[in-house]
């Protein structure tokens, strides 16, 4: 299998915009929902879930990625990898002008990247980790140049994930406290106009964007409503028109789905990839030992848990990876993940270990931290608290807000056992190993290694996965390391979630990439 | 000395007089508010997914909250006495500025909702207590104890279920129309027709309280010896009710609403939650969990502001409704 690719999509996009324009009507207000308020919209320094649902309108990626994963043009017309997967070669779109009207070049791409997404973002440092140099022939030739092969990265390129800013207005500047983080400027079909705190922000349409004929939208505006009752109103009397993200909460969506003009969805996730989970202190007594971790794994009713408190929108988790990576092939069950619970083996699991009851029953104490982002999580912590007290597992709940919450788990480590989301993203590399490295036990680092395991083998394997170019050695690496998580289970998933995406039926298109409602909208139109 | 110099000495007494509350309220606010676990850098870090210590204590060192609290509080009171409310890491933006683009909204709704609240509910209680245990003052009484007893959040929905959903008189939420932006005379009706339904909400929980207060402060005006007095002298029975015991009646609920101001901004959460309504209430609430101490060190501020300079209004209509209570 050869590994050049050229993919000149050009005329493929070129074919399909001029198709799209005849079917679709231009103009038109969208306000759709944006909660909580995001903390800016520097898309390069945060990876903060609302800035997802604000910033790709303004400012875009190299790639996109569609429905089936399918890496699609954006900045870059066409890429190519060489034959060792140590240069790829990205040739970007030509007549692009940021929204003060200078023109992008390669050396916005290098600096991007270099500059600011591998030293500033979140994940950045992990992306491009392989990343050495970004050479730039000319104003449309961006030439990576890594390590060792980083087939990742590939899926790292969209709006969201990697932004490409302007160097012009970044250079120079404390890159962490620039002007820009409130005023954005990018080469979007959406520029930024106004950000009203606590009420809205108001993007209008980039009349010199660089797709022709592209947005169909005259405005977009995210608004700001902080109770969840009145997003439902607001979507119901047609006020706003777009909500992702559980904007409008599980109990409303059943009641909404029946209305006639409204739409609900749960695409556009695929590149987040949520997984509810449990984390523990593996380090110290009563969670050091696998054998409990793995009887409670095979207690909790996962199916339980997805019908009645997310009103049936879930998978239950089968491995350590989600089954959304199944089309790559990583994806591989693992043992320890019963399709049904199993409260017999567990006992027995307990009984084999040593771990006995006490004349009440009581096997051990701990405390379960919940995550503190809402009433879905603590009747998950109340059901979850029955179903172990039937093993003789006897859990208090703990439910603190979020600063609190984040420096016990992740910076003090005065946890033993934390209900949790984790998203897995469009890669292993980029959303699960922080979670399971022994180089990715940061205290204080918030969403990595809390659980503090570390295992030679399974660190091997790690850096096998992350430089491996070859797709089906990969396979069996990541096969190997299910197998391994599975044993192990120093993380127990619950289920994959589903997010739920609930629009107006008026609202067209605004589901055509992976990356949904954190995608550019320059196709999406309203119906009048 | 004549009276109004004597009104201004007053006014310049009690002015002096708030400086060292400000300060005991800055200085107790900031010391309470570090006594919470966790700090913005952490709640900053947490929604970014990820970051590595060295950034966070880069972050600590640039929001200056490296530094031992004494020094952090020395500081931020000589920033404060030069009027330099300082600067939201969270959002990014001084301090100052948005406080003072939430103050508006705030202002907005709490003007009318003392207003309808207070004008209604001397209304009512007058009209409950010149009608004492007839049907009208049970009417009232019910109402009263009814919408006290009701939660906030609930009237607020059901405003929204029955005035926008059904009969589409109101908008769900917000300050004004988003898809739209109008501007001038329009943009100042769109406003205010968002404005009815969360003074409504807001002001009937207060208009019971004042109801109440109205009618037991009448009834027992009533039974002076002056308005016997009155009644001797051959007055009717209007002039006894509005001119002598309306007024003495009305000093209970000036005094009732100049504390409340400051609830007031507090309480109004639930509403500007409810009605997304861009308050200093929610400012605050939202400051608090994400540890934004400077800002909210500022509403806190501003609201100590508000209390002194309506307590010192409260003061001078006192003056005028009953002249002898003298401002000295």
């Amino acid at each position: 299998m050869s590994l050049k690719k050229w993919v000149t999509l050009i005329g493929f996009s070129l074919f399909l915009s001029s198709k799209l324009v005849t079917a679709q009507e231009a103009g038109g207000n969208l306000v759709y929902i944006v909660q909580p308020e995001p903390p800016s919209l520097a898309p390069y320094l945060s990876t903060s879930g609302p800035i997802g649902l604000v910033a790709p309108k303004i400012y875009q990626g190299l790639l996109d990625y569609d429905l089936d994963l399918n890496i699609v043009p954006e900045l870059a017309e066409s890429y190519d990898i060489s034959e060792d997967g140590l240069t790829v070669t990205f040739n970007l779109q030509k007549g692009v002008t940021w929204h003060d009207g200078k023109p992008f070049t390669s050396a916005d791409v290098q600096f991007s990247i270099m500059d600011v997404l591998k030293k500033f973002h979140p994940r950045g440092p992990n992306s491009f980790k392989e990343v050495s140099e970004i050479q730039t022939p000319d104003d449309h030739t961006a030439i990576f140049k890594l390590d060792r092969p980083a087939p990742y990265m590939m899926r790292a390129f969209a709006g969201y994930e990697s932004p490409i800013v302007p160097k012009h207005l970044l250079e120079g500047t404390d890159i962490r406290s620039a002007d820009l983080a409130n005023n954005p400027v990018g080469t979007g079909p959406f520029k930024f106009v106004e950000w009203k705190k606590g009420q809205y922000i108001r993007l209008e349409k980039n009349e010199d964007y660089w797709k022709e004929g592209l947005p169909y939208l005259d405005r977009l505006v995210a608004r700001i409503i902080p109770d969840a009752s009145t997003r439902t109103a607001a979507m119901e009397s047609g006020e706003v028109m777009y909500g992702a993200y559980g904007a409008i909460p599980n109990v409303d969506v059943v009641r909404l789905r029946e209305m006639d003009s409204i739409g609900i969805t749960t695409d556009g996730y695929s590149m987040i990839n949520p997984v509810s989970l449990l984390e523990f202190d593996t380090t110290q007594p009563p969670f050091d030992d696998p054998a409990i971790r793995n009887a409670i794994s095979m207690t909790i009713d996962r199916q339980f848990l997805i019908d009645n408190i997310w009103f049936g929108y879930g998978n239950a988790a089968t491995s350590a990876l989600s089954s959304n990576f199944e089309p790559t092939g990583l994806y591989k069950a693992s043992a320890n993940y019963p399709g049904k619970p199993d409260t017999a083996a567990a006992i027995k699991i307990l009984d084999d270990a040593g771990i006995k009851a006490d004349a009440n029953g009581v096997r051990l104490k701990a405390t379960l931290d919940l995550i503190p982002y809402g009433e879905d999580w603590r009747r998950a912590g109340e059901y979850i608290k029955q179903a172990l007290g039937d093993i003789g597992i006897d859990l208090d709940l703990r439910y603190e807000d979020v600063p609190t919450w984040i420096k016990r788990v992740y910076g003090d480590y005065d946890f033993a056992m934390n209900l949790n989301y984790f998203y897995q993203l469009p890669d292993p590399v980029i959303g699960v190993h922080r979670h399971y490295g022994t180089d990715q036990i940061r205290a204080g680092t918030p969403f990595v290694n809390s659980s503090r395991y570390s295992d030679e083998e399974l660190d091997n394997l790690l850096v096998a996965g992350a430089t491996s170019a070859d797709p089906e050695e990969r396979k069996g690496i990541y096969h190997k390391i299910q197998d391994k998580l599975g044993t192990d289970q120093p993380v127990v998933n619950l289920f994959e979630m589903k997010f739920i995406t609930v629009f107006n039926k008026k609202l067209k298109d605004h589901d055509y990439s992976a990356m949904g409602s954190y995608s550019s909208f320059d196709r999406t139109w309203l119906e009048k | 000395m004549n009276h109004s110099a004597k009104r201004i000495r007053y006014v310049l007494k009690r002015l002096l007089q708030a400086i060292p509350v400000i300060v005991a309220i800055l200085v107790v606010n900031f010391f309470l508010l570090h006594l919470a676990e966790g700090d913005a850098v952490d709640v900053l870090a947490g929604e970014a997914g990820s970051a590595t210590p060295e950034y966070m204590a880069q972050l600590r060192e640039k929001f200056g909250l490296d530094k031992p609290l004494p020094v952090q509080l020395a500081i931020y009171l000589k920033n404060v006495l030069s009027f330099d409310l300082g600067y939201s890491f969270r959002h990014d933006m001084p301090v100052s500025k948005l406080v003072l683009d939430r103050f508006i909204p705030t202002l907005l709704l709490m003007v009318s909702t003392i207003l309808l609240a207070v004008g209604f509910g001397i209304v009512l209680g007058l009209l409950a207590a010149s009608g004492l245990n007839t049907w009208r003052d049970n009417v009232i009484s019910i109402f009263a104890l009814i919408t006290y007893a009701t939660p906030l959040f609930w009237i607020g929905l059901m405003m929204i279920v029955v005035f926008s959903l059904k009969l589409h008189w109101f908008p769900t939420s917000g300050m004004e129309n988003v898809a739209m932006f109008y501007e001038g005379w329009d943009r100042v009706k769109d406003i205010a027709h968002h404005l009815v339904m969360p003074t409504v909400t807001l002001s009937l929980f207060y208009l019971a309280l004042y109801t109440r207060l109205m009618r037991a402060s009448m009834l027992e005006q009533a039974g002076m010896d002056y308005v016997v007095t009155a009644r001797a002298k051959g007055l009717t029975e209007r002039r006894i009710v509005f001119g002598h015991i309306l007024r003495n009646a009305l000093l209970p609920v000036v005094t009732m609403a100049g504390v409340q101001v400051g609830a007031l901004i507090g309480g109004s959460v639930i509403v500007e939650s409810v009605f997304a309504w861009p308050g200093l209430g929610m400012l605050a609430y939202e400051a608090l969990f994400s540890r934004d101490l400077n800002l909210l060190l500022g509403i806190f501020l501003l609201s100590a502001l508000l209390v002194v300079a309506i307590n010192l209004i409260v003061d001078i209509i006192y003056s005028f409704l009953d002249p002898r209570i003298e401002v000295s």
